[in-house]
């Protein structure tokens, strides 16, 4: 299960991270995040060694999202050395996500 | 996919096209249900439902979730495609989907519902994600503290007003006329909400910013005049819009583009139905839209069994 991670802990978790981390940004009553969940637990699975997955909640940590630029839920975010390399703004499904992961993993 | 010809091919999975497809599987059709996206379709996010006979207070996507249960317990076929064109032959249809695929049926029930309507002005899309929305409950968290604008007269965009208004520091409610439509109830509430500045007989005009929303143009339809506001979300409520793409010129609309089915659900085409929020109907709403996709499989089954009657004379 992806870890929450907060403006606190983003330093750390996500930008000093030495694997590429999928960042989703989401909020608590967001019916597309619920959508959103299992098709990232599938990945956060199959790309355990390969990939960090983590979640903001932007009802608390709007900062974050302030920073990021981020406005919808979901956004996800990749971050590869600390560095933002992808964006996806709203719901996905798995195979698209899919490929802008393996982009990302090269 | 086998691609033998089936009864039926059921396009979209909300309330409408879940129950044809539970009718479907318990009659013994021959059947598959198309979604290009996620099952649920609106109801999905409609944050409680009170007028759900017997399930008073259910949350909808939860609602949702056990009409998809229900349908994948009865062993209902579902495959993830998009349809790209339905052609009519007579006593069978072609579905193509994306991909090459062809699909043929004795049937098609449509299910593809509606979606939200845009704006249609310069910078919604541009914007799109970047400050407009239209999911307040979704997105509104974003704009804690700060001023943003809810377009719309409805129920929607009051309920969306009504919760943006708690969180954020002003909100302007932009409707083109001059009074709201939506319940008498959420209309008191919004006057009475000290951060709801309503803007009647105006319209947006255009949207803008670096980035990011800042501003919108806000024509006063009465007086002539515009002006700027400064905002940092726009939400748009102004209704639903059917989504009817793959039926133009195939079976008859209104002129709102709602597919023209009584409520037998039969269309303008023999062997083509219309079921839930696509078709020309008084009230949209999920009790009506699973009793669409019940009726539709009773006729469907009627026309197949007079079908069979003339093929046999």
């Amino acid at each position: 299960m992806a870890k929450r991670v907060s403006g606190a802990d983003f330093q750390a978790e996500v930008l000093d991270e030495k694997l590429p981390v999928l960042a989703e940004f989401y909020s608590d009553s967001c019916i597309p995040c619920k959508q959103l969940s299992p098709i990232l637990g599938g990945i956060e699975d199959d790309y355990e060694d390969q990939l960090k997955v983590v979640k903001i909640n932007v009802n608390f940590d709007a900062d974050l999202a302030q920073k990021y630029e981020v406005a919808a839920s979901p956004t996800i975010l990749i971050f590869k050395d600390g560095a933002e390399v992808q964006r996806v703004r709203g719901l996905i499904k798995r195979p698209e996500l899919e490929t802008i992961v393996k982009e990302v993993l090269g | 996919m086998e691609n033998s010809m089936k009864d039926l091919v059921i396009i979209g999975s909300g309330p409408a096209g879940l129950s044809a497809a539970v009718y479907a599987q318990r009659a013994m059709l021959d059947q598959v249900v198309i979604e290009k996206g996620f099952s649920g379709g609106q109801i999905v996010t409609t944050e409680q439902v009170d007028n759900y006979l017997g399930l008073y207070g259910e949350n909808g996507y939860d609602l949702a979730m056990r009409f998809k249960d229900h349908a994948d317990q009865l062993g209902v076929p579902f495959l993830e495609a998009e349809v790209t064109q339905i052609t009519d032959s007579g006593d069978h249809k072609e579905v193509h989907l994306e991909g090459g695929e062809v699909l043929t049926a004795k049937a098609v029930i449509l299910a593809t519902g509606a979606n939200h309507k845009p704006l249609g002005v310069p910078g919604e899309t541009e914007f799109s994600g970047a400050g407009v929305s239209y999911c307040a409950t979704c997105d509104g968290a974003f704009f804690r503290n700060r001023t943003v604008a809810v377009v719309g007269g409805g129920d929607v965009a009051l309920e969306d007003a009504l919760y943006l208004s708690k969180l954020c520091e002003k909100v302007y409610l932009i409707h083109r006329r001059d009074e709201l439509r939506g319940a008498k109830l959420l209309q008191q509430r919004v006057f009475d909400a000290e951060n709801i500045e309503f803007l009647g007989s105006s319209e947006i005009t255009q949207i803008t910013g670096q980035g990011m929303v800042e501003q919108i143009t806000v024509a006063d339809k009465k007086s002539g005049t515009a002006r700027e506001l400064a905002v940092s979300g726009v939400f748009i409520a102004v209704g639903m819009e059917p989504q009817n793409a793959l039926v133009q010129g195939l079976v008859a609309l209104d002129d709102a583009g709602y597919i023209i089915a009584g409520e037998d659900c039969r269309t303008s085409v023999p062997g083509i139905y219309a079921v839930g929020d696509i078709r020309t109907k008084q009230l949209r709403q999920v009790v009506t839209a699973v009793a669409d996709g019940a009726v539709a499989v009773s006729s469907l089954e009627q026309d197949l069994l007079e079908q069979d009657r003339k093929t046999v004379i």
